[in-house]
């Protein structure tokens, strides 16, 4: 139970000029219960925001606080959170049940039974009581990963921390966890950051997710937030996969221009976000990519649609990936239904609908104008 | 059947997978051959057949690589240990030749009662023992606050293994010197802080002799318990230290409880290499105190030496021998046998 800040939270590494900052000024208030992904890639920061929260970082500037209380100066010990490692972090030398007993022998006061008691308990909600006699060096991955989780869970934190904790299961296993640990952290309802790269995790397991990159924190949102209303390019081409097309243009009499290829008249609102700039981003999903084979695809005013010609088509099964050539133009990204036929080198037709394109600043990445949501049914964003 | 039968006893049962893909190019090669000889010679052909697989099987075709070094082993160690061991058997002193006629145990009846024999083995047991707990204490100590990340890391490191590269002869005569108890440094050192009670003759006086022998050897040899640790402890990994100080435990009891305990096969190579040392500690004390250290400090390998070369005692200090060896064997063969139960060997 317990309400973690974090407020203007900055790491340094080194002195003077030639200091590193790995972190820079993060802000972020993570409510009782809630499930925050910090999701970024690699080296932007995320680890060591984690680790600071735990007390294996100290903060250079600014505050971490638990429930209201300055926990900054506390070691490790005193601040009442459970962390699981990328590795685990297992002692190999003690049987699973030493693992577990463990962090309340040290930290609490109870007694054997009542220590008993609870590593019992947990281990029958993890479905690892036949385990508890082994050693860590005889479990598979994700046995060991579930005696990690058992390890944190156990000792009833006000916080549990998560670094990358699924990244070395297999993918099956990995999607299976996910669901499991989310399962989890509803039942507990603890208060959970969970660090990850994989964009994936973030959306499907997070309550909201933080994006970091370069150490400075893009974006807080709820997944779905993030993904139709991303604050800045980053958090779009981030977030998503195959990630967003994001085509440059000048803003020449109201319409985007790329080359000759693609020009792509604004109206309305996107018009009126572009004005008085004039180097923008377009960006669309590929899902939003309209591909016809024959004729214009419905739907897509005719100023915005375009030839192209289908260089490469990936199957998946459910959806194909189509990378398409505009001639004098950008490359476009498309998924269509995995139904439907495309081969390589033909010719089509591409729509880009004026209610799914993203605009954003060249120069700052801010975003300008976000997708209209008018069709979708979507909970209002809760920030 | 013969070539089979070699080439199987041979092998090490560990070695058997890698052996396995070599094994199957000859293997398909003599199955060509022997099917071609099948039809022509059935009846005439099993002693070519042992011949050919004599000739071809492993053992004998490996016989040049591994032959030359396993008879002078065999010859220069082994059997110098149970010639050694018939020695003691004969009863041979002084400047005669042996004479192999008459076998008893009286050399090994004799150590029994002799009162000398008695106490070198205690006091090599008690070398054995302290100076291995505290070698490998002081090794541990150094290695962790080497490893806690300190300035000059390299520079304590280098220092602290240095005596090691030392001979015994000089680090002997460099002990004396310090225990001097007249202008030695340690009595000096103690007269300047004023605890003149704790001076003594440090290598005459029989209650600290041994002692102070064991502090010179623990200073030559915590170095390289050291540089063992240190590597036991660099494969910890960090996020061990990190998981621990999360669940809460104090620095110490994190060394306590999860470092040190992940120490063992570290602990167990340190310790059975100093154990073998301090059974054949011989130079030093020899460089100290010539073949008498006298009582207090008088150990087998010591003894051995004094009986056979200097009394020509050839069958008594044959036996000391075979005592020292039994004792080396009963250090090594746990720690083989730990190795093999591990898959090491």
């Amino acid at each position: 139970m317990a309400r973690l800040e974090l407020d203007s939270v900055t790491k340094r590494f080194g002195d003077g000029p030639d200091a590193v900052v790995a972190v820079d000024d993060v802000n972020v208030d993570i409510a009782d219960g809630e499930f925050l992904v910090l999701v970024g890639p690699s080296g932007c920061g995320k680890s060591t925001t984690l680790r600071m929260v735990a007390g294996l970082e100290t903060v250079t500037d600014g505050e971490v606080r638990l429930d209201g209380t300055r926990i900054n100066e506390r070691g490790p010990a005193e601040r009442d959170i459970a962390m699981v490692f990328q590795s685990y972090a297992l002692y190999p030398h003690m049987t699973v049940r030493g693992n577990m007993r463990f962090g309340l022998e040290e930290s609490t006061d109870l007694d054997d039974e009542a220590i008993d008691e609870r590593v019992e308990e947990t281990a029958a909600m993890l479905d690892i009581t036949e385990l508890l006699d082994r050693k860590p060096g005889a479990l598979s991955g994700g046995q060991r990963q579930r005696v990690a989780l058992g390890r944190a869970i156990v000792r009833e934190p006000a916080a549990f921390l998560m670094d990358e904790p699924l990244s070395n299961l297999d993918a099956k296993l990995r999607s299976q966890m996910r669901t499991e640990l989310q399962q989890l952290q509803n039942d507990l309802d603890t208060t959970t950051v969970y660090v990850t790269h994989d964009q994936t995790e973030a959306m499907t397991m997070g309550d909201r997710i933080a994006i970091l990159d370069a150490g400075e924190l893009q974006q807080v949102a709820t997944p779905l937030e993030a993904y139709h209303r991303p604050a800045n390019r980053f958090v779009a081409g981030f977030i998503g996969e195959p990630s967003m097309n994001f085509v440059e243009t000048t803003v020449e009499d109201g319409a985007l221009t790329a080359g000759e290829g693609l020009v792509y008249p604004l109206a309305g609102d996107a018009a009126d976000a572009v004005a008085g700039a004039s180097a923008v981003t377009l960006g669309v999903r590929p899902e939003d990519v309209r591909v016809s084979a024959d004729g214009d695809p419905a739907d897509v005013a005719s100023e915005h649609v375009f030839d192209a010609t289908v260089d490469v088509v990936e199957p998946m099964g459910n959806e194909n990936v189509v990378h398409l050539t505009l001639p004098n133009g950008p490359d476009l990204t498309a998924t269509v239904d995995g139904l439907r036929q495309i081969a390589d080198g033909t010719d089509a037709r591409v729509g880009i609908p004026a209610k799914a394109i993203h605009l954003f600043d060249r120069d700052s990445g801010e975003a300008l104008h976000n997708r209209s949501l008018d069709d979708a049914e979507m909970d209002a964003p809760n920030v | 059947m013969l070539g089979g039968l070699f080439g199987r006893s041979e092998r090490d049962p560990d070695d058997a997978e890698s052996d396995g893909e070599q094994r199957s190019r000859p293997g398909g090669e003599q199955r060509l051959r022997t099917d071609g000889g099948a039809t022509a010679s059935a009846s005439a052909g099993t002693d070519a057949s042992i011949l050919t697989r004599l000739r071809r099987s492993e053992f004998v075709e490996s016989i040049p690589f591994w032959g030359p070094p396993a008879v002078l082993v065999g010859i220069f160690v082994y059997g110098a240990v149970a010639w050694n061991l018939v020695i003691s058997l004969i009863g041979w002193d002084g400047l005669g030749q042996p004479e192999y006629t008459d076998f008893s145990l009286a050399a090994y009846e004799q150590l029994l009662v002799d009162p000398s024999f008695t106490s070198a083995f205690w006091n090599t047991l008690i070398l054995l023992l302290v100076f291995t707990v505290l070698s490998l204490a002081v090794g541990l100590l150094l290695a962790i606050l080497i490893d806690r990340g300190i300035r000059f890391e390299n520079t304590f490191r280098t220092i602290y293994l240095l005596p090691m590269s030392l001979s015994f002869v000089v680090t002997a005569i460099f002990w004396a010197w310090m225990y001097n108890p007249r202008i030695g440094l340690i009595n000096t050192a103690l007269r300047g802080v004023g605890l003149d009670v704790l001076t003594t003759a440090w290598l005459s006086n029989p209650d600290v002799k041994l002692f102070a022998i064991i502090f010179a050897l623990m200073w030559q040899f915590s170095g390289y318990c050291m540089v063992v640790y240190l590597a036991g402890l660099r494969a910890i990994p960090r996020d061990q230290y990190e998981a621990a100080r999360i669940d809460g435990a104090s620095t110490l009891r994190v060394y306590l409880r999860v470092i040190i305990p992940q120490l063992g096969a570290s602990t167990m190579s340190a310790a059975v290499v100093l154990m073998v040392f301090a059974l054949k500690a011989f130079d030093f004390l020899f460089v100290l105190f010539g073949v008498n250290p006298g009582q207090s400090a008088d150990i087998l390998s010591v003894m051995m030496y004094r009986v056979a070369f200097d009394r020509l005692q050839w069958s008594y200090g044959a036996a000391v021998a075979t005592v020292l060896f039994a004792m080396a064997l009963s250090v090594i063969g746990p720690y083989l046998y730990a190795q093999y139960r591990r898959g090491e060997l």
